[in-house]
Parts: C-alpha cells; sequence; structure tokens
C-alpha cells in the first residue's frame, strides 16, 4: 500500500441528455503529487471535479479515494473522507462573514470539535489567503478575485486530504501569480494530494509534475507536465496556434481605418473621481476615445479599470468631474439613455441569461428603435461570431465559455453602439478561445466601432489597441501607442514589481 | 477581526447592565396579572403566543432558509393532539403541552421526506398545500369531531393562569432558539440557507440540519397550537388549522426583521400594539396592516429591528472597494 493512489478514476462517465461531458475518463492521482488538468472550455474539467466531490453523480465509472470506494458517498461524506473543493465561480454563503464562512469549514474538518485549534487554524489560513482585513465583513460583499480567495481559504479549512483547486489563477497578475503559486507550494506539504484545473500555463508549469488534458470530455493524454505541453496535439486542440507570430502580422496589416490623430474624441473622460464607501476609485482620471479607435485599459486588479469603465456606462455615479460622449455631457443619465446614445457595455462576468437562448440572449438587447432591424442586426452579430449561429437555440448557458464570452460581446453588441467597453472578456477562457476571441474583436474593429478594451493579459490587449492607457491606484500612470508603452520600463514595474498588488 | 473582538469587548464590559435590565423585564412580566386587568392579561396572552410562533418560523425560515407556509397546519395538530389526548388520558397540562408539541414535530419528520424534495420556492408551496390539504382533512374526517370540532372535559383555566403559562411557553421557546443561534449549529443553519450544495461540500449533513430546525420550530408551533386549545376550551378545524395563524406569523417577523435575533421580539409588540390602535375600524384594519407592511418591506427589508441596529452599525472605513 505504500505507493497507494489518493485518488482514482476508473472509466468515469457523466451525460446530460444526449451530451457525455465526462466521458469514460481513467486517471490516477499519485499520493503525494500535484496533477494539472488543463483543457479547452467545455471540455469537461469543472464536471470532472464535480464527479470526484459528489455535486455531481457519475452516470457510470468508479471513484476510489484513498483505496476507498466513493462512488456512491454523499457530497458531505466525501468531505468527511478528506476531499476538499473550490469552485469556479465562487458561491460563498453570502450572507455569513468571511470569518463565519471558514469556521463552518474548519469546524466540520477532521479536529474540528475543538474550538481553539479551530480558531488558530481559520485564523492563520486568513493571513495566508490575504484575507485577515475583510474577516468581519459578509462574504456576499467581497469583489470577485477575493472571493476566489475565499472558495481557496474555505477549501483549506476543511484540512483536506485531496485538494481540488478550479481556475483559482484567473484574472491575477503577475506578481499576484507569483504569490498564488507559492501558496500552492506551501499548500503542498499540508494535503497528501493536489488536482489543479487552471488555464494560466505559469501556474501549471511551476506546481505541477504531471498534467492531464481533457478535450471533449476524454482524457487526451496524462504525462509529464513539460512533455505534455511540448506536443503539438495538445497544441492544436488547447494552446492554439495563432499566439504570437501570424498576430504580429495582423497588427501591421489588417487596419484599414487606423484613425487620424486629429480626430474629434468620441469618448471624453475629463477629472472622473470615483468614491466606493469612503475609498476613492477613481482620482482624477482623463481618457479620450476617438471615433473608430481602440484604446486598451491596463493595470493591475484594484486600479480602477472596471470602475471607469462602469462610470462611463452610468453604473457608477462620479463624485467629480465628467464624461462627454459624442459631443453631449453623458455623466449623471441613467445606464440605458447611456446606452442609447451609443455605448454598449460588455460587463465582466458574462451575465448570460440560461433561461433564455442565444438568439433570445441577443434580441433582448435591440433598443426600440432598432426593432425594425432586428433580423438584419442579428445576421451582423453572427457575421462578427461565426461559431454561435450554430447554436442559436440552445440555452445562453450551455455554450462553451469562449462562446459565451462571444455571445455577452455579441449581446453589447446588438445595439449597434458607437463605442463598446470591453470588460476583462478573455478572463477565465482557455488560450485557443482568447485568441478564436480576439479574432472577433479584430473583426469588430474593421466595422469602424471604437473600444474601449479593459483587460488583464497585456500581449492581447496591446495587440488590438491603437493606444493604450495603463491604471495605478485609481488614477492614469502611463498613456502611449502600443509600442511605447509594451517596452516601457514603467509597465514592467506595475505588473511585476512589488508595489503592484495593492 | 479587530472588529469582532472590539465588539465582543463592549458587549462584555456591558453585560451586568443587560442582565439587570433582562431580570427587571421578566419581573414585569411575570407580575403584570397583579399589575393589570384582564384585558391586558388576554391581550399578554396573545403577544406571548404570537411571538413563540414567530420565533419558531423565524428560526425555520430566517436562520434555516426554509420559508414554510404551513404554521396553521402545526397550530392545529397541536391543539387538536391538546385536545384529544386531555379528553382521552386527563394528564396535568405541561404535559400535554409538551405532547402537543411532540405531535407537531413528528407530523414534521414523517412529511420531512417528502417536503425537503423541493426546494425554494417549491418548498414554500408545498407547505403551503401540505397545511391546506390537513385542513380540509380534518374538517371531513368525523373521527376528529369533523366540522364542528371538539369541546374539552377539562375546564378553562383563569386568564392570570393562561398568561403565565404563555410567558413560559415563549420564554423557553425564546430561551431555546437564542441558544441555538448562538452555537455552533447556528452557522450549519445558515450555511444551508445560502447555499446547500455548497454547505454539503463543506461536510454539513444538510438534510439533518433541515430537519432539526424543521422540527423544532413545529414543536413550539404545536405547543402554542395546545396553549390555544387550552385557552378557547373547544376547537374546531377553520379556526385552528386557519390560514390566519400562518398570516399573522409571518407579518409579525417580517415587520421585526427576519434572520435577526430581535426581529420577533419587536415585531410582535409592533403587530399587536397595531392590532389595539385598530381595533375600532375593522374595515380599515386589514388595509392599514397591509400598507405598514408593504412599507416595511419597501424601506426595511431587514424589518425594523435591522434598521434599528444598521443605524448603529454604519461605520466609516468598513466599505471596500467593489473595483475588480
Amino acid at each position: 500500500m505504500a505507493e497507494a493512489a489518493a485518488l482514482r478514476v476508473e472509466s468515469l462517465s457523466r451525460r446530460f441528455g444526449g451530451v457525455a461531458a465526462v466521458d469514460g475518463v481513467d486517471l490516477e492521482v499519485h499520493a503525494g503529487e500535484a496533477l494539472g488538468v488543463i483543457g479547452p472550455n467545455g471540455a469537461g474539467k469543472s464536471t470532472f471535479i464535480n464527479l470526484i466531490s459528489g455535486a455531481l453523480a457519475p452516470s457510470s465509472g468508479r471513484i476510489v479515494l484513498f483505496g476507498e470506494d466513493i462512488t456512491t458517498c454523499s457530497a458531505d461524506a466525501r468531505t468527511r473522507r478528506g476531499i476538499g473543493r473550490t469552485h469556479q465561480i465562487p458561491r460563498p454563503f453570502a450572507r455569513m462573514s468571511v470569518w463565519e464562512n471558514l469556521a463552518l469549514a474548519a469546524r466540520h474538518a477532521r479536529g474540528g470539535h475543538d474550538m481553539r485549534s479551530v480558531r488558530a487554524n481559520c485564523r492563520s489560513i486568513l493571513e495566508r489567503t490575504g484575507l485577515a482585513d475583510v474577516a468581519a465583513r459578509p462574504a456576499g460583499a467581497l469583489p470577485l478575485l477575493r472571493r476566489k480567495r475565499l472558495e481557496l481559504a474555505r477549501a483549506l479549512a476543511l484540512r483536506p486530504r485531496l485538494l481540488l483547486l478550479d481556475e483559482i489563477g484567473a484574472g491575477l497578475i503577475e506578481s499576484e501569480t507569483r504569490a498564488l503559486i507559492e501558496l500552492i507550494q506551501s499548500i503542498r506539504a499540508e494535503v497528501e494530494a493536489v488536482v489543479l484545473i487552471e488555464h494560466v500555463m505559469d501556474v501549471i508549469t511551476a506546481c505541477c509534475e504531471r498534467t492531464a488534458v481533457l478535450a471533449s470530455g476524454r482524457l487526451l493524454v496524462v504525462g509529464d507536465t513539460r512533455q505534455v505541453l511540448a506536443s503539438p496535439e495538445v497544441a492544436a486542440v488547447y494552446l492554439g496556434t495563432t499566439d504570437a507570430g501570424s498576430g504580429q502580422a495582423e497588427d501591421a496589416a489588417a487596419r484599414p481605418g487606423a484613425p487620424a490623430t486629429a480626430a474629434a474624441a468620441l469618448l471624453e473622460v475629463s477629472g472622473a473621481t470615483v468614491n466606493y464607501g469612503g475609498v476613492r476609485a477613481l482620482r482624477g482620471v482623463d481618457l479620450k476615445v476617438r471615433a473608430g479607435e481602440v484604446v486598451a485599459l491596463l493595470g493591475a486588479n484594484g486600479a480602477g479599470k472596471t470602475t471607469l469603465a462602469r462610470a462611463i456606462s452610468g453604473a457608477v455615479p462620479l463624485a467629480a468631474g465628467s464624461i462627454r460622449f459624442d459631443g453631449s455631457p453623458i455623466s449623471g443619465l441613467a445606464a440605458e439613455r447611456i446606452t442609447a446614445r451609443g455605448v454598449g457595455h460588455c460587463m465582466e462576468g458574462r451575465r448570460i441569461f440560461a433561461s433564455l437562448s442565444v438568439e433570445e440572449n441577443l434580441l433582448l438587447a435591440v433598443p426600440p428603435a432598432l426593432r425594425r432591424e432586428a433580423a438584419a442586426r442579428l445576421e451582423e452579430i453572427y457575421a462578427m461570431f461565426p461559431a454561435l449561429p450554430a447554436h442559436r437555440h440552445k440555452s445562453g448557458t450551455a455554450l462553451s465559455g469562449g462562446q459565451q464570452q462571444m455571445l455577452a460581446i455579441g449581446r453589447a453588441m446588438m445595439s449597434r453602439p458607437k463605442l463598446v467597453i470591453l470588460d476583462e472578456v478573455s478572463l477565465g477562457l482557455a488560450p485557443i478561445a482568447v485568441a478564436q476571441l480576439y479574432e472577433s474583436l479584430a473583426r469588430i474593429r474593421a466595422t469602424g466601432v471604437a473600444m474601449l478594451v479593459v483587460e488583464q493579459n497585456i500581449h492581447r490587449g496591446l495587440q488590438l489597441a491603437d493606444r493604450a492607457c495603463v491604471l495605478a491606484h485609481g488614477s492614469v500612470r502611463l498613456a502611449g501607442r502600443p509600442e511605447e508603452i509594451r517596452g516601457s520600463r514603467e509597465l514592467r514595474e506595475l505588473y511585476v514589481g512589488e508595489d503592484a498588488g495593492a | 477581526m479587530s472588529v469582532a473582538t472590539t465588539r465582543r469587548g463592549a458587549q462584555r464590559g456591558r453585560v451586568p447592565l443587560a442582565v439587570i435590565a433582562l431580570l427587571a423585564g421578566l419581573a414585569l412580566l411575570a407580575a403584570l396579572p397583579y399589575l393589570l386587568g384582564t384585558y391586558w392579561q388576554q391581550l399578554g396572552f396573545r403577544a406571548l403566543q404570537l411571538f413563540t410562533l414567530a420565533v419558531a418560523w423565524n428560526l425555520l425560515a430566517g436562520y434555516a432558509g426554509q420559508v414554510s407556509l404551513g404554521t396553521g397546519a402545526f397550530v392545529g395538530l397541536g391543539a387538536y393532539a391538546f385536545a384529544l389526548l386531555g379528553n382521552a388520558t386527563g394528564a396535568p397540562l405541561p404535559l400535554l403541552l409538551l405532547a402537543a408539541g411532540a405531535v407537531a414535530a413528528l407530523f414534521a419528520i414523517i412529511v420531512s421526506p417528502g417536503l425537503f424534495r423541493l426546494r425554494g420556492l417549491y418548498f414554500t408551496i408545498g407547505s403551503l398545500a401540505l397545511a391546506e390539504a390537513l385542513r380540509i382533512l380534518m374538517v371531513n374526517l368525523s373521527t376528529f369531531g369533523g366540522a364542528s370540532g371538539i369541546v374539552l372535559q377539562a375546564s378553562t383555566p383563569p386568564f392570570y393562569a393562561l398568561y403565565w403559562l404563555a410567558l413560559v411557553v415563549a420564554l423557553v421557546a425564546g430561551g431555546i432558539v437564542v441558544a441555538l443561534l448562538h452555537s455552533p449549529a447556528s452557522l450549519a443553519l445558515r450555511a444551508v440557507r445560502d447555499d446547500e450544495d455548497v454547505a454539503r461540500q463543506m461536510g454539513v449533513r444538510s438534510f439533518r440540519v433541515k430537519l432539526g430546525a424543521f422540527a423544532l420550530a413545529a414543536f413550539l408551533t404545536g405547543v402554542a397550537g395546545g396553549l390555544q386549545a387550552l385557552k378557547l376550551g373547544a376547537i374546531e378545524p377553520y379556526g385552528a388549522f386557519g390560514m390566519a395563524w400562518t398570516i399573522d406569523t409571518v407579518a409579525v417577523v417580517i415587520i421585526g426583521g427576519i434572520a435577526t435575533r430581535g426581529g420577533p421580539l419587536l415585531g410582535t409588540l409592533l403587530y399587536v400594539a397595531l392590532g389595539e390602535l385598530l381595533r375600532d375600524l375593522p374595515e380599515l384594519h386589514n388595509a392599514i396592516g397591509g400598507l405598514f407592511l408593504l412599507l416595511v418591506i419597501r424601506l426595511a427589508p431587514q424589518g425594523v429591528w435591522g434598521l434599528v441596529t444598521g443605524r448603529w452599525a454604519q461605520r466609516p472605513g468598513l466599505a471596500e472597494r467593489a473595483d475588480g
């Protein structure tokens, strides 16, 4: 029993209707290892974790945890046997405090009857995951990345033997990613095995000896991480081939109407200041977007990018400053009026209506003035996103992550905006899906729509943009042409430096 | 953390004062029959009974997240169990009240496997349908007196005795629930309420947690039903199993503040006071009561208790930027 597997799954399958989300997977997680799981969006990675943790029952197959068959165990019984997990879309107990979220988990962990050790355990986890300052706040009030941290903290509080991590690295900048890698490395000393689903390759290569690749519910390959990532097969289904080389070519070529610098500003933000309950999120930001121009908005988490996007579309009020669009002031207008003036906003987190079909999701966004052209508009959107029309009658959330993101952008485009704001559209997408998404964005750019692109992925953002603007601590730190920004030392410092995580 | 500790520290400093206030309040409540007449004793009985129901419903709906509209069913079961067992055995009052609660709790346990298959709104509708079905059954079932009901053989005690009995029941009910909410079980209850699936992923046996809350709430509700039978001396299904019980209870908790510790108490006081103020305007009673409820829901979703404590709790520096 010395070399007993931490987890073994045998021909594990799960079907939803006629679709096999996980299809006959055989896989072993060795004791003491961290196994990476990668694959395109919709490959069945999250379903795989749901099957192991007991959130879903398998259609067939067997799951063996530390030598014990747990296939028919309930979710809570599996937790007692040593499984801890995070959720890709965070699910905190929203009306309980962060502390209570942890305390609940810690009390149900092994040794959870001793209140003193529970408290000590929770306190140390809060410190390690950087949540100590928000311990008393209701978990539902945390911003997205903090919620992701809470997912990890809560799973740790269970003192699991096998830890299942589902995309905890999404949306982090480089310095934060490095801190996360260190955290995972330190966790490995405390748990017997880790399964790590991740799109951030740095985390996979730094933490996982072996990596498994899922595609369309099947296990494509499993083996040494470096060899797996180097294999051409994996590159084809997952990493995509259009990443660096061809992108450069397109950079120079496909820009028919690069706007003249003299063109009048379509959007003009001056001195924009926003307060969130005592905290100043934006401090006098100036920003211009000309007609047809693409501006990338870069910066660390918490720098104020999303706040600026939300201020422009009217979701948060300005404390000072003004925003003009197409020649008239829009600050203070209701969000729907700003939309009617020609600002489309694709919000962070997709927000697809699950009960509506793809087409209904799109038609919902047609403003009254454009009702007659709805059908034509629909076809234009489908032309921008050729992956969508095949699924037009499916539920909006039945699509893969990349397609859902296309749908969200398409929905923002239905009102025929002059400016579209895209907030973190590549978040949580597989590299190949990001590549396809950016091909679609290039098509949108070619139609002459101005774009404000909030992006964590500097490379992608700069490749698409005519100009870029870097925010730090609520003000503009750097602005200029992509080639100037790309090489600048300040950008490196902001993204990699010590100061960046604040 | 620092907020939690300082708040706890402040509470510790205030404990003697709070204990004195609590004891004085209890003494006053206990002495009420010596100070005020039968009208007030009756009113006190109604308030204490309503408080017991509200405490039970707040536990089930507010903390465990199982929004039931079946309060009437458990009041009726308690009342019938009290009357039938009392007539059959002549057992002492406290024993009969416990039996009334036990019968209601037993019924909750029996229906829970079916009822807990329903979640959220479906559970709510399921509980309502169950209560209606039970009422119609009792109207048509001649074994238990059918539509005309049952007369208690024992004589009805005087008002002051009823009042004291209701006071004891209300204190025990409030005590049990407060103790429960201070125990670690409170976390499991609220976790099931916030996200049952994730709670199970945290190792919480959600079925047991829900069943525990449901059975305890049913028990307390059943005891309150037993009190009702004792007070009336005769029971019939339309009143005992009536929707009015459910409506009053829900209104009390919503007005006072759902999922708050002080909500049931404050809600009971406001609701009973409102009823008394409008006693001479029966035609306006429901309309004004409803308007009041609407205003509370619109302006104070955490109820009047939440409004009051929320004002105190608001302090700068706790808000964090919502930026991604």
